[in-house]
Formats: structure tokens, C-alpha cells, sequence
């Protein structure tokens, strides 16, 4: 054995057991007795396209949104004062330390029809009724994103933070303007980050299950929820992998793709 | 259903440890098997919880000297995977009706012993060698009492579906079961003459309340908070949930006509480490007394029928028990036979645009 | 100003910096003239950093003035100001080609591309860089990383150049390569530059000028002659070579008397009864002189071309000596007679 792979041994044993093996498993499964006919079904299917292409639509969105508060949050703090970052940190990370329930109620105690913002507007003459802002899309991207912005959040801050601040005041002296340095600089300098917070946030979106449950007012479905009623509803555990399978190498698909066009742009002239 | 060539791999898979279990059982058959330090029991947690606590698990501890351990949720496919693999933690789990009479047929379940679990006073449907009955609860119309005042509320189905006449959000279980019957009932179908469902039927009568529904509701507390919050003015919900927020207060009628019944089942997995004192818990379930201290606190009562001669007279018109002639069973049979089916149609209903 | 504007004078006028309670700039004044190069030599804490930064925009001073060829640019952003700048660490960008990063300023002026093309291979020439234009900094040495950040700094033509301790981490001998072949370019293209260092040597081999600062004050501006010759104050005399520094008080025309007594023959007219600084440099001790001391040797050090003897003298005095190195080392304990003439001697 080469020596050097020894002190990773522990760790590679760990991945064997709890994440390759059970994927193997799961392969297993969805292809026992010899049949794919649970991958024509998931494939096949109206109804299960549809939740695969919800479900990807869902992910693409709230990675999108992530993205857009994200960046200059993240970026913010890791320019800002130690304090300031430190508020940051801790108000970003407040809901990771939130059970669902409490944030999901908290989500209904705002953004319900007799909610915090709906009786604002209400009295203050914005509107008449109500805007349905739960138990539809609207509120499960609302939660999903909130949940999720603290996996954007900290990749961003950590490669904005590994910028030496000389070099975007290196580009100011050379006569950049705010918008060149984060164009030129800042952005191809933290693409990575932006890359493994988008990757994150997107896969653990895929697997998003109790939030838009809640918050959906169960309209929006996901295929999470699918393969939840097949392993405890059903007890469909071939079909069930089989989903799973069609997720996984969905989900492979969209990193690699991602990978390829996110390799920092190396200008050469 | 495929289920059926699950089943009977299953069957196969398992048949070396069914045997060896059972051989087990034989050889303590004739005296009382030695007592375990903790006996676990899984059920659904929260206030039921606090109530099983309190109505059963404090008595049982007394009289034994054995721990009950709780844990929760309630998880069919855990249950299959603990069977499956042979690592049963669980001495006793609260199972969803349907999921109790599939799993007796899947073999993974222990039978109930009779000799020690008393189910003399119990009615005829709740009998089944693999699940014990452990108490009623039913799906009904909750509302709001401030805005259907002085007994104006829907007080059926079909005035469910009159959003002209009872106007206001709805909230509904997003499950087919209780919505196909309630579409049924609504669209005329006699409550006896239910099942087999005509899927297509049902289907259409809901497309009708869809519009209305503001949320489909995925867990038990739902419905009442929509009702607290206001979210919506009618939900379905069930009966303990609706109990706890009136008892605490809140502005908000049960309406029992043609609510779906269901009992609350716990069984024993196959190779549970204790299923002899599973057994003695589950007679502890089975004493019409401390049901009655359980119905107070939650509102579901047993189904031991004397259970209500100890219910305080004011609980008792919170109880579903009171009403079961006005209700339906809702068929735990049918649903293990085509649950997935029904699913499947439920599910691609709810994606239709509209 | 406009971006073709070309070198020009640099005006500081009064400028003051505060950081809370820490005085980093106290009313600095200085002048560049057009080509010139000026060193701001100090101590690191000394406020010569911050007097750069306030120069290149990225400090906004207290109070004062700071002018580039007449124009008033205080309130400039960075952007504006025209000023090309080498930082400590070079700060090229990691993710451009060299080519890349000489172009970017060019780029941020909106030039035509064939224009930013020539000039872009005119600055690699004159750096000495030609054929490394594909080539990420990273593939680069210190030395060659040093060179395009300068090329990246002259190549659009700034109304000033300021180098932030540019040869810090390069080795001894890269490092004194680069300082001449900075002076070369500097003095070629006329280039008004600031140049910022705690390095004395460097100083004295670079500047036209140098202005020694401590605690946030200008100690003295002056030719790098004046400065090792004829310091203003001990600070000076003793942060710019090695030195030997008393104090004592004119007893007469031409002679100075010690805190410790010795009485010294020194070229002043400074009136008796002045307090004064004395400063004697090691090398310009000779076997004998005017003022002769003799003293015990305790520590020799061989330097190839010079020993360096430290003398305990008579009087508490004690001397730093350098002589050429001729015969024997001489021994510790053993004692040495060195003398030194009054014109060697400076009076302050």
C-alpha cells in the first residue's frame, strides 16, 4: 500500500461505509431482479418529469437568490470590521441553529395573510388584500433561500477574505473604477467561492423535503417528497432507489457542467 | 401492486429468523421471561407523548420496574429497515392503520398474545392478531367560530364544497386518504357504499374545492395553527389537535358529522428484544381507566368501550367516540391494497395547473 | 489632470493623519520636484506609509494639501489621480497573464487596442521581459514579479511613480540588480518618484534626495551626502550609518568639551556655551590624528575589506572604528591608539 494515502485511511473507511456502500446499495435496489423497469417508470412518466423538472427549477431559482444576496453579503463581511462580520456571522448562521418548526413559524408569523407584513401594507394603505406570499412558490423559495444563504454565505466570505486587499487598491491606482475592480478582479478572484456555494446550495436544495412541504401549502411538490412516500408510504423501495438514482446522476451532471465553465479565466494576450 | 412480489421475497428472506424468533418465544412460553432494564417504545412524540407518559408508560414503570424509553417519530420504512436487518430497537411502535395491516401481511410484525392483552370489551374490527387498537381518532371540520357564528358552519360534505354558501379559505390533508371519501360524500356517495373508490369521481369532485384550498397540509399541527392564525376559516384537521387549541381557549368549532374514522394502532416488530413485556404494555393500554385519563388529555379515546364510563362528562362531547354513528370508517384494508395507486393519482392531481 | 499628462512636481502641504489617538502624520511638508527621486526613509511605525498612502488616495488626510503638477488632488479617489504605484508584495493580479496585468491600466483608460498592444510590449521590453508575456505571475520569480509590477506602474505614462519597500523580499544580491536598474528607468524616463524604505543603504544608493521620518515628522530632507554627513539631529545620525554620537558643550572657539570631560578639536563656530551633538563616523578614524584616543579593544570583527573594533577609551568613552584591513587583526584586550581631524568631526 502507498504509504501516503495511510493517514487517510480512517476517513476513506468512513466514506466506504456510510456513502459508497449505501450508494451501491441503493443501485442495487433500484435494479433488482435484473429489471430497469423502475427507471422506464421514473423516466417515463409524466408525473415523475415533472417533479424532476419542479425540483431542478426549484434548486436553480433559490440558487440563483442565494447568489444575489449572498455575494455582497458575504463579500461585506469580509471586508468590514471584525464586529460587523461578526453580526454577520451571526445573523446568517441563526437560522442553521433554528429548528424547522420555529423558522417555518416565524416565516407564517411575517409572511401570513395576517401577518406581520401583510397587516403593515394593509394599514398603511398599500393594498386591500392580502399578498399571498405562503403556502405557495413565493414561500417555499422565501424559506428555502433563507435556510440555504449561509452556504453561500461562508464559501463567498472565505475567497473574498483570501484577496489581498492590495491587489483591489492596486487596480483602483491604476485608474479602476468600483465596478472594473469587482468585474476584473473581485469576481475572477472568487469564482471558486461563488462555484462551491452554488454547488452546495443547489444539491442540498435537491434534497429539500420538510421546508417546501410546509411552506408550500402543498402545491409544490419535489421529488424528495416522491421518494419519501415510496420508502415510507409505499414501501416501494426498488422504485424508490431508482428515483434516487435519476437524482444522483442528475445532480453529478449539473456539478461536472458546472466544473467545466467555472474554471477561473486565465487571460492570455 | 409489485408490493406483492416484495412481499414474498420477504417472506423468503426472513424465514431463518422468523423461525429462530419463534423458537425463542416457545422456550419462554411457560414462565415469565426474565425482566428487561428498559422496554422502548416509539410513538408519534409531542403532546401524545406527554399524555401516554402520564395515562400508561409512570403505572407501567411502578408496577414493573422497567423503563419505558420513548422515541419517535412513527417510521414505516424504519421499521422495515430495523426488521430487515435484524436490529430491532424497538419493543413497541405507534403504525399508521394501513401501514399496521400491510405490515401483519409483510411479516414484520409479532402477533399480539392474547393471553396476556385482554381485548374482550373491544369491537370486532379491532381484533387483528398483529395490531392492537389503541384508540380513535377521526378527521373532521374544524372552523372558525367567530366567522360561522351560532352553528352556521358547513355541517356537511357537501356544504363543504358550497363556497358560495359557506365562503372563506379551506385547508385540506395533502393525502388522498379522507378526501377522496369526503369528495365521495359530498358528490352523494351513501357512506357505506365508499369502497372500492371510483378514483375518477372523487378526482372530479375535488377539482371543484382545489381553487378554495389555500393549503394542503402535510403535519398534524397545521390545521390548527391555520385556524389560530387565521390563515384560513374552515380546516379539516383531526379531532386531538382541534380539542387542545378549544381547550386553550381559541375561537374555534368541531363540526363531528361525516368525519372519517381511524384507529391509532402500536405493534410489536418482529424480533423486538422484549415482546413478552411489549405484550404486558400493551394490556396496560388495553385498562379502560387509563384511557380515560388519555382521552382527557388529548381527546382519543380507547376503544376498550367501558373507557368512556370514566371520562369526565365534559370531556366527553370531544370525544369521537360520542359520535360514531354520525362518522365513517375509513378503510385501513382498502389503502393497504391500493395506497400506492392512490398516491400516485394524488399526486399528479396536485400538479395539475389549476 | 489628464491620463497623457506626463511627470510632474509633487506638493505636500501640512498634511496631518490621526488614527484615534495615534499622532501617524503631524503636519508634513515636502516638496518633489519633477524627475526627482525622494526616499522617505524611517523606521517602520515612522507614518512614511501612511504619508504614501495619503499621496496615492487610499488615506484621506486630516488636514493639508496635496498637489501633482499644480493641481490640487486631495479629494481624489485613487482612480483618478494618475499615479502609478509598485506595492511591497508587487500585488500583480494572480488570475492575468503578464501581458494582462501591464494592460490593465491601459484597459481602465479605454486606449485602442493596437495602441495598448505596443505599449504593453514596450514596458515588458524595457523591463526586460519580452517572451514572458503569456506567463502568470505565479510561473514568475520574486525578481521577474518585481519587474512586471514596475512595467505595470510606468506603462500609462503617471504624473508620479511611488515604490512601497519594492525590494523587500527579493535576496541581496537580485535586490541591488533591481535598485540600479530602477534608477536607470527612473532617470530615463524622468519619472517623478517617490520611494519608500527603512533600508538606509538603499536609500543612499537610490535618491536623489532622501527625508528621514520618525513619529510622523520630517527629520531632515537633504542630498544623500548631507544626510551621512552633516545629519540634522541624532535620530538622523544614528538611523543613517553607523555612527559614534556624544553630547557636550562649546567651551571655546573650535573645541567641544564632553558630558564625560574629553575635550574635543572640532571645525564649528557655534558660540561657546552651546549645548551641541558630536558625530564621529567610524570610518573616518585613522591610525593617528588631531584628536587621538587610545583604548582597549573589546571586540574585533574581520569584514573582508575593514575590521570593525569597538574601543573602550578613557572618560567613559567608547568607540565604533572601522579601518581598512591591512596586517593583523587586532586582538581584544590589547590596546589601540586611533585618532581622527576636526574636519571629519560633525557638529550638531
Amino acid at each position: 500500500m502507498n504509504r501516503s494515502i495511510f493517514p487517510a485511511l480512517p476517513a476513506l473507511i468512513l466514506l466506504f461505509v456510510f456513502f459508497l456502500f449505501p450508494v451501491v446499495r441503493m443501485l442495487g435496489f433500484s435494479v433488482e431482479g435484473g429489471t430497469f423497469d423502475w427507471y422506464a417508470k421514473a423516466l417515463g412518466e409524466q408525473l415523475y418529469l415533472r417533479v424532476f423538472w419542479n425540483t431542478f427549477e426549484i434548486a436553480l431559482l433559490v440558487t440563483f437568490f442565494c447568489l444575489l444576496l449572498g455575494y455582497p453579503l458575504g463579500f461585506l463581511m469580509a471586508t468590514t470590521t471584525p464586529f460587523w462580520a461578526t453580526m454577520g456571522f451571526i445573523f446568517v448562521l441563526l437560522p442553521l441553529w433554528t429548528s424547522v418548526l420555529v423558522r417555518t413559524y416565524a416565516w407564517m408569523v411575517l409572511l401570513g395573510r395576517n401577518g406581520v407584513f401583510n397587516r403593515t401594507l394593509i394599514e398603511a394603505g398599500v393594498i386591500t388584500d392580502p399578498i399571498p406570499m405562503l403556502h405557495n412558490f413565493t414561500g417555499v423559495l422565501i424559506g428555502m433561500v433563507h435556510v440555504l444563504l449561509p452556504y453561500m454565505v461562508l464559501p463567498i466570505y472565505s475567497a473574498v477574505r483570501k484577496v489581498d486587499p492590495a491587489i483591489p487598491a492596486a487596480a483602483a491606482g491604476l485608474g479602476a473604477s468600483s465596478f472594473a475592480i469587482f468585474r476584473r478582479i473581485y469576481l475572477p478572484l472568487t469564482l471558486n467561492g461563488i462555484f462551491a456555494g452554488s454547488v452546495l446550495v443547489f444539491v442540498l436544495s435537491l434534497g429539500f423535503y420538510i421546508t417546501p412541504a410546509l411552506l408550500g401549502g402543498g402545491r409544490v411538490i419535489i421529488i424528495a417528497v416522491l421518494i419519501e412516500q415510496q420508502v415510507r408510504e409505499a414501501l416501494n423501495w426498488p422504485f424508490a432507489a431508482a428515483l434516487s438514482a435519476v437524482l444522483l446522476a442528475a445532480t453529478f451532471a449539473v456539478y461536472a457542467l458546472a466544473q467545466r465553465y467555472s474554471q477561473p479565466v486565465e487571460t492570455t494576450r | 401492486m409489485d408490493i406483492k412480489r416484495l412481499h414474498r421475497r420477504h417472506a423468503l428472506s426472513l424465514l431463518g429468523g422468523a423461525a429462530a424468533v419463534g423458537a425463542t418465544g416457545s422456550a419462554f412460553a411457560q414462565a415469565e421471561p426474565p425482566k428487561p432494564a428498559q422496554l422502548v417504545v416509539n410513538h408519534s412524540g409531542g403532546s401524545m407523548g406527554t399524555a401516554m407518559r402520564k395515562a400508561f408508560f409512570n403505572g407501567f414503570e411502578k408496577k414493573y420496574g422497567i423503563k419505558v424509553v420513548e422515541t419517535s417519530p412513527v417510521d414505516f420504512g424504519k421499521l422495515r429497515a430495523m426488521v430487515d436487518s435484524g436490529n430491532v430497537e424497538w419493543d413497541l411502535t405507534e403504525i399508521g392503520g394501513q401501514d399496521a395491516i400491510r405490515a401483519g401481511k409483510a411479516n414484520l410484525l409479532e402477533k399480539i398474545d392474547t393471553k396476556v392483552v385482554d381485548r374482550s370489551k373491544y369491537p370486532a374490527t379491532a381484533q387483528n392478531p398483529y395490531v392492537f387498537a389503541s384508540s380513535v381518532y377521526t378527521t373532521i371540520m374544524g372552523f372558525r367560530n367567530d366567522v360561522f357564528k351560532n352553528g352556521s358552519q358547513p355541517k356537511s360534505w357537501a356544504d363543504w364544497w358550497d363556497v358560495k354558501k359557506f365562503p372563506g379559505a379551506r385547508s385540506m390533508r395533502n393525502h388522498p386518504t379522507d378526501n377522496l371519501e369526503f369528495a365521495l360524500i359530498a358528490d352523494g356517495v351513501p357512506k357505506d357504499k365508499l369502497y372500492p373508490i371510483d378514483f375518477d369521481r372523487a378526482f372530479k369532485k375535488l377539482d371543484q374545492i382545489k381553487p378554495h384550498v389555500t393549503v394542503w397540509w402535510s403535519t398534524g399541527q397545521q390545521p390548527a395553527q391555520l385556524l389560530l392564525d387565521k390563515e384560513v376559516v374552515l380546516a379539516t384537521g383531526w379531532n386531538g389537535r382541534f380539542y387542545d387549541i378549544i381547550k386553550k381557549g381559541a375561537p374555534v368549532g368541531i363540526e363531528w358529522n361525516e368525519g372519517a374514522l381511524k384507529q391509532g394502532s402500536f405493534a410489536i416488530p418482529r424480533g423486538a428484544k422484549s415482546p413478552y413485556w411489549a405484550n404486558k404494555m400493551l394490556a396496560e393500554l388495553a385498562v379502560p381507566q387509563q384511557q380515560a385519563v388519555y382521552a382527557s388529555e388529548l381527546g382519543y379515546p380507547g376503544l376498550n368501550l367501558e373507557s368512556l364510563n370514566f371520562v369526565d362528562p365534559k370531556v366527553k362531547p370531544f370525544l369521537p367516540t360520542a359520535y360514531l354513528d354520525q362518522q365513517f370508517w375509513v378503510s385501513d384494508e382498502w389503502y393497504a391494497e391500493n395506497g400506492t395507486k392512490a398516491a400516485e393519482r394524488w399526486n399528479a392531481w396536485m400538479l395539475k395547473k389549476g | 489632470m489628464s491620463a497623457s499628462g506626463g511627470s510632474a512636481d509633487l506638493l505636500i502641504e501640512g498634511v496631518g493623519k490621526r488614527f484615534g489617538e495615534v499622532v501617524a502624520l503631524d503636519h508634513v511638508s515636502l516638496k518633489v520636484a519633477q524627475g526627482e527621486l525622494l526616499t522617505i526613509l524611517g523606521p517602520s511605525g515612522s507614518g512614511k506609509t501612511t504619508l504614501l498612502k495619503v499621496v496615492a488616495g487610499f488615506e484621506t488626510p486630516d488636514g493639508g494639501r496635496v498637489t501633482v503638477g499644480g493641481v490640487e488632488i486631495t479629494a481624489l479617489p485613487p482612480a483618478k489621480r494618475d499615479i502609478g504605484m509598485v506595492f511591497q508584495n508587487y500585488a500583480l493580479f494572480p488570475h492575468l497573464s503578464v501581458a494582462a496585468n501591464v494592460a490593465f491600466p491601459l484597459e481602465m483608460r479605454n486606449i485602442a487596442k493596437p495602441e495598448i498592444e505596443r505599449r504593453v510590449a514596450e514596458a515588458l521590453a524595457m523591463v526586460e521581459l519580452k517572451g514572458y508575456e503569456a506567463r502568470l505571475p505565479r510561473q514568475l520569480s520574486g525578481g521577474q514579479q518585481q519587474r512586471v509590477a514596475l512595467a505595470r506602474a510606468i506603462v500609462f505614462n503617471p504624473r508620479l511613480l511611488l515604490l512601497d519597500e519594492p525590494f523587500g523580499a527579493l535576496d541581496r544580491k537580485l535586490r541591488e540588480t533591481m535598485q540600479l536598474e530602477v534608477r536607470r528607468l527612473q532617470r530615463r524616463l524622468g519619472l517623478t518618484t517617490i520611494f519608500i524604505t527603512h533600508d538606509q543603504e538603499e536609500a543612499l544608493v537610490l535618491s536623489d534626495r532622501i527625508a528621514v521620518m520618525n513619529r510622523g515628522t520630517i527629520q531632515q530632507i537633504a542630498t544623500t551626502t548631507e544626510i551621512y554627513e552633516r545629519p540634522a539631529n541624532d535620530f538622523v545620525a544614528d538611523f543613517v550609518g553607523e555612527s559614534n554620537i556624544y553630547h557636550g558643550t562649546m567651551s571655546g572657539p573650535g573645541t567641544v568639551t564632553l558630558d564625560g570631560g574629553r575635550t574635543l578639536t572640532v571645525r564649528s563656530d557655534k558660540p561657546a556655551g552651546t549645548k551641541v551633538g558630536v558625530l564621529m563616523r567610524p570610518e573616518r578614524f585613522a591610525s593617528s590624528g588631531t584628536n587621538a584616543f587610545t583604548g582597549e579593544v573589546i571586540e574585533s570583527v574581520y569584514l573582508g575589506t575593514s575590521f570593525k573594533l569597538r574601543l573602550a577609551c578613557e572618560g567613559g568613552l567608547e568607540l565604533l572604528v572601522r579601518q581598512p584591513a591591512r596586517g593583523a587583526l587586532p586582538a581584544t584586550a590589547t590596546r589601540v591608539t586611533v585618532g581622527i581631524d576636526p574636519e571629519s568631526i560633525h557638529v550638531f
